[in-house]
């Protein structure tokens, strides 16, 4: 700026010379032809001009008189907005308000919604999976997908890989890495339009896709590995890599900021599928992804596989599982990394800051525009002045513009905290990794909604101010005149709009916090507080060969129940409502009779426990009893359901005794497990879904012989541990333990009982704090907007008002007066809220627990509030309108 | 700035009247040598027979449009007088210009010359 303004002075100091120099050299002439000195100075100078406009107009055409002239109006601006500090204080925070609850918002949905993925076309990749009666089955035997292969025309290709919910272990050189290891054919990553950067890819079999079997043991490392792992080591292919304690030997390197599957935090390596004998009989499963031959849509695309598919599920001789594959599903790969409610959600969320936007824009409006009317006889004497009409709206859309760039920088600001105070909430939603910062595209999003409330907020008071004439403006010459009865009633207007967006936000707001309530007193079968959480990374290849169970579960739990404050403690592969690894058991039933078939249904919960697990958690049995000290090894294999299994094993839950003592589970050669409790209904995997069917198995007696030891004991294992201290002084301990057990461990993640159960409220919590947050803004807003106008209004009509008492008027009647305004607006305001809200609503369906879309009952409580809060708002000028003196009023005149 | 509008409309008008012509005037007068604003003044002035009298209203700002086209240059030097004053000076684009214009003007006289059937030189008068 200080560059640019001496610039002008320098050329403005040239000129001034150079039309100046022109004087002596004419007066000189003149006297050269004889007239004496004076008369000569006379002549010159009136033959020389209006110096001042001479160089006015000669500056115009330098063309930077625009530029120079708009740091003026910049300059002006600034100084308008010092002289009124609470005016400009209001518009800044109202806008401020605004930008950041759409900022962050958008921050959100353009990490969630709009991320690119890192493939080629990614839009034409698709995720290819089998459905039919029981729904779409995550995935397929190779048999089927190859059947799609051969017969397909419009896929160019199909590739399937293996992804583990489990954290594997690469030994690198500075100890064991977690990284995700996903098994995947040959052609997956040619499918993706990618090849490794450093060496090669897996050797495949063209008419498979699968991976030779001479690769089998060969690995390829991530960039992120290669780098972090083994430090960029130029000499990395051919090495022999340890991964859970198998050996593979390295093939090649990806190229930076690959990555697949898509997500997820740990880095990432590869490994191939080598098809075996096990394929034939469509035992292993795997994801599918293809990719659609261009020009072919999604929906011709899952029309060819569904005809397909109707003969692929002939080749099922087993008519019940015929019938869960007798369709496809199709989706894009993009879509599928997004559940349909959580976009859902975040676009209704993202409508919600954009109403809370446009409520600010609404009420900036109508302060500017109050403002205006205080200032039309400023305007008027600038327009008197020789101001233009386009001058005046370029002064007050740069007044505009200054207001809503001071909003956006705080806006941007609110937005950055907005999201750092959510975050939690959303790495646990969404499933984000990254820290969330808004990036380049936000901040231009950000600065476009700038510009357009900007416009939207001056350009409106700006025209208006113009187009007034500037004659009565000027001769009423009172502060009180000039005001008519249109810019009331759009002021009026405005203030109802916003009411009106303001209810809705609020009904939404208080539907949500209605279904929190109700899930807050879900009885969830289980006690949750003062349980602190280890979800354990499981370091499973050091204990290959060796039982993992005395060696490292056992000492450890002791160690843990030893520290002091300890009450107890124990282990379980996933405590209730954890979200962190899932195993399903069913039934190996091949009969179709009825009793078959809903046994086959059942597909139940599997989780190992540990006995003192009922000492933390507190579990209510139905009946019969939970493992104890007694149910060892060397015992009888014993199993504890729930009431949901009953009744799926049984068709009904009248009579849980019936199944104990029911022999459920082989562990082995003559060791089959009884059933010996039954658990009362629980909310384990959600708190809004009903109690689902479980089974539970006891730790201590899964020895390595038994047959799902390894997945039992050797993937997942939450410690989970009763104490009175609080979980700040009792985790450093517990890690500590824990990293004296086996290293690995010390990168276990902690928590409490109580944020599992609060991060299992998921969406709705979610949902509910930033409507809470947008809600509360609205109806300041709201209230903001009603009181500015009233006040206004009443300090308009001092004159009208004084007369009125000074005519017998009562102080109640005037203060009806204004006490009649507010209420038509809220009336009026909250009856369109109402419809509104009534109509939008139902966006929120997904998110309802126990309350119904329209609920009269919230959204009578929300109108009353709001009115409530509009009538306070009308008060104090209502009171201030009935103490007006009205010898004071008068006397202004 | 604001008082004077008015006032500086009607001076507008007067150059957007002259512009054309005022340009190829200053471009003809600095052909032969380089000149300051007094200086093509007065050589106007004496050049046409003290009919055109040009004010410095019209001739700064004409002065600037041509140094912004790159028509002429400026240069401060002294005067014969010793007084520092900014002098201007024909480009190479400002001669070739200056040459369209002339062969533009003289079409239009020629063409006004046969319309009106009198000669150019009174017309201007």
């Amino acid at each position: 700026m200080s560059l640019l303004s001496r610039l002008f002075a320098n050329r403005r100091h040239e000129l001034e010379e150079e039309v100046q120099s022109h004087l002596p050299m004419a007066i000189q002439d003149r006297m050269d032809r004889g007239e004496s000195a004076e008369q000569a100075e006379t002549a010159a100078i009136c033959e020389l001009g209006n110096v001042a406009l001479v160089k006015d107009i000669t500056r115009e055409t330098w063309g930077w008189v625009r530029l120079e002239r708009v740091a003026q109006d910049l300059k002006y601006a600034l100084r308008q907005l010092r002289t009124s500090p609470g005016f400009a204080i209001t518009v800044i925070g109202t806008l401020a308000l605004g930008l950041g609850a759409t900022g962050a918002m958008f921050t959100v949905v353009d990490r969630v919604l709009l991320r690119s993925l890192p493939y080629e076309n990614a839009r034409q990749i698709v995720e290819v999976k089998e459905a039919g009666r029981r729904g779409v089955r995550d995935r397929t035997p190779f048999l089927d997908l190859q059947q799609w292969r051969e017969r397909s025309h419009t896929l160019s290709d199909i590739a399937f890989y293996s992804a583990n919910n489990h954290v594997s272990f690469l030994e690198g050189n500075t100890g064991a890495t977690q990284v995700v290891a996903p098994r995947v054919s040959a052609n997956l990553f040619a499918l993706l339009g990618t090849h490794p950067a450093i060496g090669r890819g897996f050797e495949g079999r063209p008419q498979s896709g699968s991976v030779r079997p001479q690769d089998a043991q060969t690995m390829i490392l991530s960039d992120t590995v290669w780098r972090t792992v083994y430090g960029s080591d130029a000499n990395i292919l051919g090495k022999a890599i340890k991964l859970n304690g198998e050996s593979y030997t390295v093939v090649g390197v990806m190229p930076r900021g690959f990555t697949f599957p898509f997500g997820g935090a740990n880095p990432v390596v590869w490994t191939p599928i080598v098809l075996a004998e096990a394929d034939a009989a469509r035992t292993p499963t795997y994801a599918a992804i293809a990719r659609l031959k261009s020009d072919v849509t999604l929906e011709s695309a899952e029309a060819e596989l569904k005809g397909i598919q109707a003969e692929v599920s002939k080749a099922y001789t087993d008519p019940y599982v015929r019938e869960e594959v007798t369709s496809i599903h199709l989706q894009r790969y993009g879509d599928s990394l997004v559940g349909r409610d959580v976009s859902k959600a975040l676009l209704a969320l993202f409508g919600a800051a954009v109403v809370l936007w446009l409520i600010a824009c609404v009420n900036v409006t109508s302060l500017l525009l109050a403002r205006s009317t205080a200032r039309q006889r400023e305007i008027a004497v600038r327009g008197a002045l020789g101001a233009s009409r386009g001058q005046i709206v370029l002064q007050l859309l740069i007044e505009g513009l200054v207001l809503s760039g001071i909003a956006s920088l705080l806006g941007l600001g609110l937005a950055v905290l907005t999201v750092r105070l959510f975050d939690h909430a959303l790495t646990t939603q969404f499933n984000i990794h990254a820290t969330l910062t808004p990036n380049a595209s936000v901040i231009l999003i950000l600065l476009g909604l700038t510009l357009v409330s900007a416009l939207l907020a001056s350009i409106w008071p700006a025209i208006d101010a113009a187009r007034a004439s500037i004659e009565p403006a000027l001769r009423q010459g009172s502060a009180q005149g000039g005001t008519g009865r249109a810019q009331h009633r759009t002021r009026a207007l405005l203030v109802v709009s916003e009411i009106a967006m303001s209810l809705t936000l609020l009904v939404g707001c208080g539907l949500l916090l209605r279904t929190i309530y109700v899930l807050r007193h879900v009885p969830l079968g289980f006690r949750t507080d003062h349980v602190v959480v280890a979800n354990m990374t499981i370091p499973s290849f050091r204990f290959v060969g060796r039982d993992i169970r005395t060696e490292l579960y056992q000492p450890l739990l002791e160690r843990v129940q030893h520290l002091p404050g300890v009450q107890s403690a124990s282990l379980m592969t996933e405590v209730p409502l954890g979200k962190t690894f899932q195993m399903v058991f069913t039934f190996a039933v091949e009969g179709n009779t009825a009793a078959d078939i809903r046994q086959r249904d059942l597909s139940a919960q599997f989780r190992a426990v540990g006995p003192e697990m009922q000492h933390v958690f507190g579990f209510r049995m139905a009946d019969g009893r939970f493992f104890n000290e007694q149910d060892t090894a060397g015992s009888q294999p014993v199993v504890v359901v729930n009431r949901a299994f009953v009744k799926g094993f049984l068709g009904d839950d009248q009579d849980p005794k019936k199944i104990l003592g029911a022999s459920l589970i082989g562990y082995g050669k003559d060791r089959r497990a009884v059933v010996v409790g039954v658990l009362d209904d629980e909310r384990q995997v959600s708190i809004a879904g009903q109690s689902q069917p479980e089974i539970e198995i006891c730790i201590p007696q899964i020895t390595p012989d038994t047959g799902f030891y390894k997945s039992a004991e050797g993937l997942a294992m939450d410690l989970a541990v009763r104490t009175e201290r609080s979980p700040s002084s009792v985790v450093p301990e517990l890690r500590r333990l824990m990293q004296d057990a086996s290293p690995e461990l010390a990168t276990s993640n902690f928590t409490t009982m109580d944020q599992v159960v609060e991060d299992s409220y998921g969406s709705q919590q979610l949902a509910a704090r930033l409507l809470e947050m947008f809600g509360g803004c609205a109806l300041l807003l709201c209230v903001a907007g009603i009181y500015g106008l009233l006040a206004y209004l009443v300090t308009q009509r001092t004159r009208e008002l004084g007369l009125r008492i000074a005519l017998g008027a009562q102080r109640s009647d005037v203060m009806w007066l204004v006490l009649r305004q507010a209420t038509w607006m809220l009336l009026v305001g909250s009856g369109i809220g109402l419809v509104l809200s009534y109509l939008t609503s139902v966006l929120l369906r997904t998110f309802l627990y126990g309350v119904k879309p329209n609920d009269p009952w919230t959204m009578g409580a929300v109108s009353l509030l709001l009115i409530g809060g509009g009538i306070a708002a009308a008060y104090l000028p209502a009171r201030r309108a009935a103490g007006v003196d009205p010898m004071q009023a008068l006397r202004t005149e | 700035m604001s008082t004077s509008m008015a006032r500086r409309n009607q001076y507008q008008d007067r150059v957007e009247l002259l512009q054309g012509t005022l340009d190829m005037l200053i471009l003809q007068t600095l052909r032969s040598e380089p000149q300051h604003g007094y200086g093509i003044m007065q050589a106007l002035r004496v050049n046409s027979g003290e009919v055109l009298q040009v004010e410095t209203g019209s001739l700064y700002p004409a002065l600037h449009r041509l140094e912004r086209q790159r028509w002429v240059r400026s240069e401060w030097k002294y005067t014969e007088s010793k007084q520092r004053a900014k002098y201007y000076r024909i480009t190479a684009v400002g001669k070739k210009q200056l040459a369209s214009d002339l062969s533009r003007w003289q079409r239009i006289v020629e063409a006004i010359g046969a319309v009106i059937g009198r000669e150019p030189r009174e017309s201007v008068a």
